[in-house]
């Protein structure tokens, strides 16, 4: 049904700038603009006496966007095959930023996540993701790659896990969940879809771990999953007495001993679970296995769970807290949440207009360039421009999947995936975050955003990619160096 | 894997990001379009409403002159969180403010508790300091617009009243009232609150999340200016006011004068009472606490509050209601013989020759003679009791003003006592006859009047029959009238034409023979009623009820000194001065005025109390 659908359409222009995908050098550079204009509006005072001062933010950006420019020039100029080349070595020099970082970095905002430089921070994530990515791409593109087998699976996990320990470590655990998201691009690339079940179930374990208590939880996995079983084997009555064993079995045991009714659940589903195990690997019935050994893994994760949670630091304990409604704060951390929906709630259709967002104007949301740059958006543009802007996102981000897609070989396609994926997770979190749908992590909108780090790490990498599929047409192969 | 498992794949993926778009859509639609709270939360977090306190009206003596005036000050505010934390001059600041660094510090210390929120620092601060104040910048605070109460002649601490910071509890009954309001207390404050608070304002300013002003909202076109409060004139005679102060001062009692042809009040002095800008300003707590801890209570208006027994004066209503139910005619003679025996007991009396007849009753003072009257009164043969007797008896006195309260102008009025049959009857178990009740006849025993009652009944004779509520403000900014109630009659049950012996007897009293000789004025034919009366607490109240001229009355007076002794010692002197500085315009008797200033009182009783009082307080500071 779609063998017709031919994605490598391209005119007859041969030049390399002919040969770019005008399409998201476009996107990219309306993303720039727009970003621009909104921290002109989120950082303009009006008494300032010099309004082409270095010291206003814009005008940082301004010198920013400048060198950023230069950036993608150099990068387009490149031979492309060096991206190939030189992924290991950067990614081994990302993971020595990044530990050498742990070491030496300086904290802001409780993670250690920065280096400065006479004045300029640097924040070594944003270029370790390219590094990431790039090494994604390398590993697998390999010949004889398949990521359906486990050694190569591990090998893939291994190129995400490495980074993210040390960036949880440095306590930026919000940037370190980005190369999460290339979850999405192991999907492109075939990965067996078992592993998404797990996935989402270890999510709304978390999820459900803070709502409710572990007793409630295990209950009613017990009953689910013996459903489950009951329904699949169709012994729907043994099945029952099994149920009323078990119940029988915690009562009697939280009564007759000093044990509580948590421990006493604990340890009769716990028996349960590895006799029943015992009992369908003997009799082969792998059917029931399943629901057994996701079982086993509940009674594994909250707990643990738990135990992690009481680690985070307490300003994070509170965002995750106040995201699923446990916790209601809002002269503290819901006040970010609110003002920054206050915001942008308050634009209504058309906005304010430039400059007139009132909330901006006068502070009332925090962060208001930088993390929180959406706000301006939503309350001087209104939800057109919200709508607008979150358009082109998509537009990029479709175009980056499209561009992988087209080109011919496997790393640029993975690599266009991996920068498609770290978008849509910066721009999912972020303006999530501002709208209330994501609790408050410390992530840039791509592109928009104030600060330099981040605006040369998305140049680069988006950069990388127009000129990985400007290469298409190249005729040589990533393969025949 | 089919070829195409691949691009299958990536139109999976692609569903996946148009989900994201709808999902982030979907809620910035809610958020945006949908709920409409967020524009009402965006502007009240950049929009603060800000009271604007309205002036306080001013309240006029009769005569124009200011008795109240508004000042304007100012509260020095401040927000906690705006302060530098690179710290500031707290010395210079304190100053300024006229406080101590140590006050200073600790209502810093206060401010942070809720830093965002404004805090009073100090109040009444004068414009001069003000601006002072403007010039040193301090970073976070703020003055606020506020007048304060300013009394040119210090005097009628009682009758004015004072302004007050609202307490918890009128915010919460009254809508128009917040905290940090200020509200009339007592007297005249109290009385005319509605009046003299005008109508608060309100502008709406920007503020930045720092706090700091960014100017008005919307320009200012919502605001709403504050109205100044309405001016009253009142029916006090500055002048006589502070005169009769002086005279009363160190003496306990009240004076009240009325001007009977309108019921307007020239004097109400209660004794002891205070300088009422005592009342304004810093120290006003301390003053006030001191007050209260004064056992003769200067706070306590006895002007239209106590109830002292009218002793001899309430004669003229004991023959007035007489000759009314037909029992006493003018020339019905009654011995004395130094006094009234009934039973095994005796109603004493003075020397004076006998038999007499009312005039020269009235004008003596003879108390055997309303005894007489009094009995005849209430066992009258048309009763069938003495139950009924004592009832009508009531009914006559209530219409003269007595045991109930006047319905003036002013808050707190007390209404005084008048014993009933149903009284009686609780106290003697139902057997009581009209022995028992025979100390009414001469104003004492259970009689309870308040001074402004007394003052009334001076009026009522003058007037020869009725009066008019007494009242305090006759004129308000921008009415043509105050309430209709002050400008009817009020007839007592009594008919005119029995107050001409009474006149009569209260006119020889002074002008030819009688106790209140004293109250003589050449040319302006005083009448007045000496009263002693007899307490259980020391020395007899001296009274003195008086009106003049005899015709065509201009002043009613009535003065009650407690534990002055006989009537014309010294309530006959206040009385008469304050008569003559009215009517005449001068003094003609200064040795007069120092007499009655250094009379000598001894309120031994209020000085036991005080000091029992301070020696409680000692212990009790100890623990």
């Amino acid at each position: 049904m779609v063998n017709d659908y031919n994605l490598s359409s391209r005119g007859g222009n041969t030049s390399l700038f002919g040969r770019l995908d005008m399409t998201a050098v476009g996107l990219y550079i309306a993303l720039v603009i727009v970003g621009f204009v909104c921290i002109t509006a989120a950082s303009f005072e009006e008494e300032s006496l010099n309004y082409l001062s270095f010291s206003h933010n814009y005008m940082k950006q301004l010198m920013w966007i400048g060198i950023s420019s230069v950036v993608a020039l150099v990068i387009l100029l490149l031979d492309r095959r060096l991206f190939h080349m030189f992924a290991y070595p950067a990614y081994i020099a990302g993971l020595c930023l990044l530990i050498a970082c742990l070491l030496f970095g300086r904290e802001v905002n409780g993670a250690k996540a920065w280096f400065e430089f006479g004045g300029v921070r640097i924040q070594p994530v944003e270029f370790a993701k390219i590094a990431t990515a790039l090494m994604m791409a390398r590993v697998m593109s390999s010949y004889s790659f398949n990521i359906k087998r486990l050694p190569d699976l591990m090998k893939v996990a291994g190129v995400i896990l490495l980074p993210l320990a040390i960036i949880v470590l440095q306590n930026d655990t919000g940037s370190g969940l980005v190369l999460c998201s290339f979850l999405f691009v192991l999907f492109r690339e075939g990965i067996t879809k078992y592993i998404y079940f797990p996935a989402l179930f270890t999510v709304f374990l978390f999820i459900v771990s803070f709502i409710f208590s572990p007793e409630a939880i295990f209950s009613f996995l017990l009953v689910v999953f013996t459903m489950f079983s009951a329904v699949k084997t169709g012994a729907i009555e043994a099945h029952l007495r099994f149920l009323a064993g078990v119940v029988l079995a915690s009562i009697f045991l939280a009564v007759a001993t000093p044990l509580s009714g948590y421990a006493s659940l604990m340890i009769v589903t716990g028996i349960a679970a590895v006799a029943l195990g015992a009992v369908a690997l003997k009799a082969r019935a792998l059917m029931l296995l399943w629901p057994i050994l996701m079982f086993v893994y509940a009674m594994l994760f909250v707990p643990t769970c738990d135990f992690l949670f009481e680690k985070l630091e307490p300003h994070q304990q509170n965002r995750i807290l106040t995201f699923v409604g446990m916790k209601s704060d809002p002269m503290g951390i819901d006040y970010n949440v609110n003002q920054s929906q206050i915001a942008i709630g308050s634009g209504g259709l058309f906005g304010k207009g430039f400059m007139e967002g009132t909330q901006i104007k006068y502070d009332y949301v925090p962060e208001k360039h930088t993390d929180f740059i959406f706000c301006t958006v939503g309350e001087e543009w209104g939800f057109l421009g919200a709508i607008v802007v979150i358009s082109l996102y998509m537009a990029l981000i479709l175009r980056l999947m499209r561009m992988g897609e087209r080109i011919k070989e496997p790393f640029g396609r993975v690599y266009c995936y991996c920068v498609a994926s770290i978008i849509l997770f910066h721009v999912w979190v972020n303006v999530g975050m501002t709208i209330g749908l994501m609790p408050v992590m410390g992530i840039p909108l791509p592109l928009m955003s104030y600060g330099g780090s981040s605006l040369v790490a998305f140049t680069m990498l988006i950069m990388i990619a127009i000129r990985l599929d400007a290469s298409t047409d190249d005729g040589d192969t990533l393969y025949n160096i | 894997m089919a070829p195409n498992s691949g691009l299958q794949r990536f139109f999976t993926l692609r569903y996946v990001v148009f989900l994201v778009f709808v999902v982030l859509a979907g809620r910035l639609f809610y958020v945006q379009i949908i709920d409409d709270k967020y524009k009402d939360l965006a502007t009240s977090n950049i929009m603060r409403p800000e009271v604007e306190f309205p002036m306080r009206g001013e309240v006029l003596d009769r005569y124009g002159e200011y008795l109240v005036r508004s000042r304007v000050c100012y509260d020095v505010m401040v927000i906690a969180r705006n302060i530098p934390k690179t710290g500031f001059d707290t010395l210079r600041l304190a100053e300024i403010l006229d406080i101590t660094p140590e006050r200073l510090e600790r209502q810093l210390k206060r401010a942070k508790q809720a830093p965002r929120a404004p805090f009073l620092i100090t109040g009444y601060l004068s414009q001069e300091a003000k601006l002072v104040f403007d010039e040193g910048e301090f970073d976070g605070f703020f003055t606020r617009f506020r007048t304060a109460r300013e009394y040119p002649r210090k005097v009628g601490g009682n009758l004015l009243g004072y302004v007050s910071e609202v307490t918890e509890e009128q915010v919460r009954k009254w809508e128009y009232y917040s905290s940090g309001d200020y509200i009339g207390v007592g007297g005249v404050e109290s009385a005319y609150e509605t009046m003299l608070r005008g109508e608060k304002g309100v502008s709406y300013r920007i503020y930045d999340t720092h706090g700091a002003a960014m100017g008005p909202y919307k320009d200012g076109d919502m605001d709403i200016l504050p109205v100044k409060g309405l001016q009253l004139t009142s029916t006090i005679d500055g002048r006589l006011q502070e005169f009769t102060e002086e005279l009363m001062e160190g003496k306990v009692g009240a004076a009240v004068a009325i001007e009977p042809s309108t019921g307007e009040i020239l004097v109400m002095v209660s004794s002891p009472t205070y300088n009422p800008d005592l009342m304004v300003g810093r120290q006003r707590n301390n003053n006030y606490a001191q007050m209260l801890h004064d056992q003769r209570n200067p706070q306590f208006n006895r002007a239209v509050k106590a109830k002292y027994p009218p002793g001899s004066t309430f004669k003229l209503v004991q023959g007035l209601i007489g000759l009314q139910e037909g029992v006493l005619r003018p020339t019905d003679m009654h011995p004395c013989h130094g006094g009234y025996s009934y039973g095994r007991r005796k109603m004493k009396c003075h020397d004076h020759r006998s038999p007499i007849d009312l005039r020269d009753a009235v004008a003596t003072s003879c108390n055997a003679y309303f005894c007489y009257v009094f009995k005849d009164i209430i066992t009258n043969p048309k009763f069938e009791n003495i139950a009924e007797g004592v009832k009508t008896w009531n009914d006559y006195v209530y219409s003269f003003g007595f045991g109930r309260k006047l319905d003036s102008d002013f808050t707190g009025e007390g209404k005084g006592y008048v014993p009933t049959p149903e009284f009686y009857d609780r106290t003697y178990n139902g057997r009581w006859n009209w022995g028992s009740v025979i100390s009414c006849a001469i104003g004492q025993g259970e009689m309870g009047c308040t001074p402004l009652q007394m003052a009334n009944l001076a009026a009522i004779v003058a007037n020869r029959g009725y009066y008019y509520i007494p009242h305090i403000i006759k004129h308000i900014e921008g009415r043509d009238s105050i309430d209709r109630r002050f400008y009817e009659r009020q007839y007592t049950m009594v008919d005119s034409v029995h107050f001409v012996p009474i006149v009569e007897g209260m006119w020889r009293g002074v002008n030819v023979w009688g106790t209140s000789g004293g109250a003589r004025l050449e040319g302006w034919d005083v009448c007045g009623k000496t009263g002693t009366a007899q307490n259980p607490n020391g020395r007899d109240h001296s009274t003195f009820l008086s009106f003049a001229p005899k015709d065509n009355p201009k002043i009613a007076v009535s003065v009650y000194v407690e534990h002055g002794g006989f009537g014309a010692s010294v309530a006959l002197p206040i009385a008469s001065l304050i008569e003559e500085l009215y009517l005449t315009d001068t003094i003609r008797r200064p040795e007069l005025v120092e007499r009655v200033k250094n009379y000598p009182i001894n309120y031994y009783h209020y000085d036991k109390k005080q000091r029992e009082y301070d020696l409680r307080r000692a212990k009790q500071s100890a623990k």
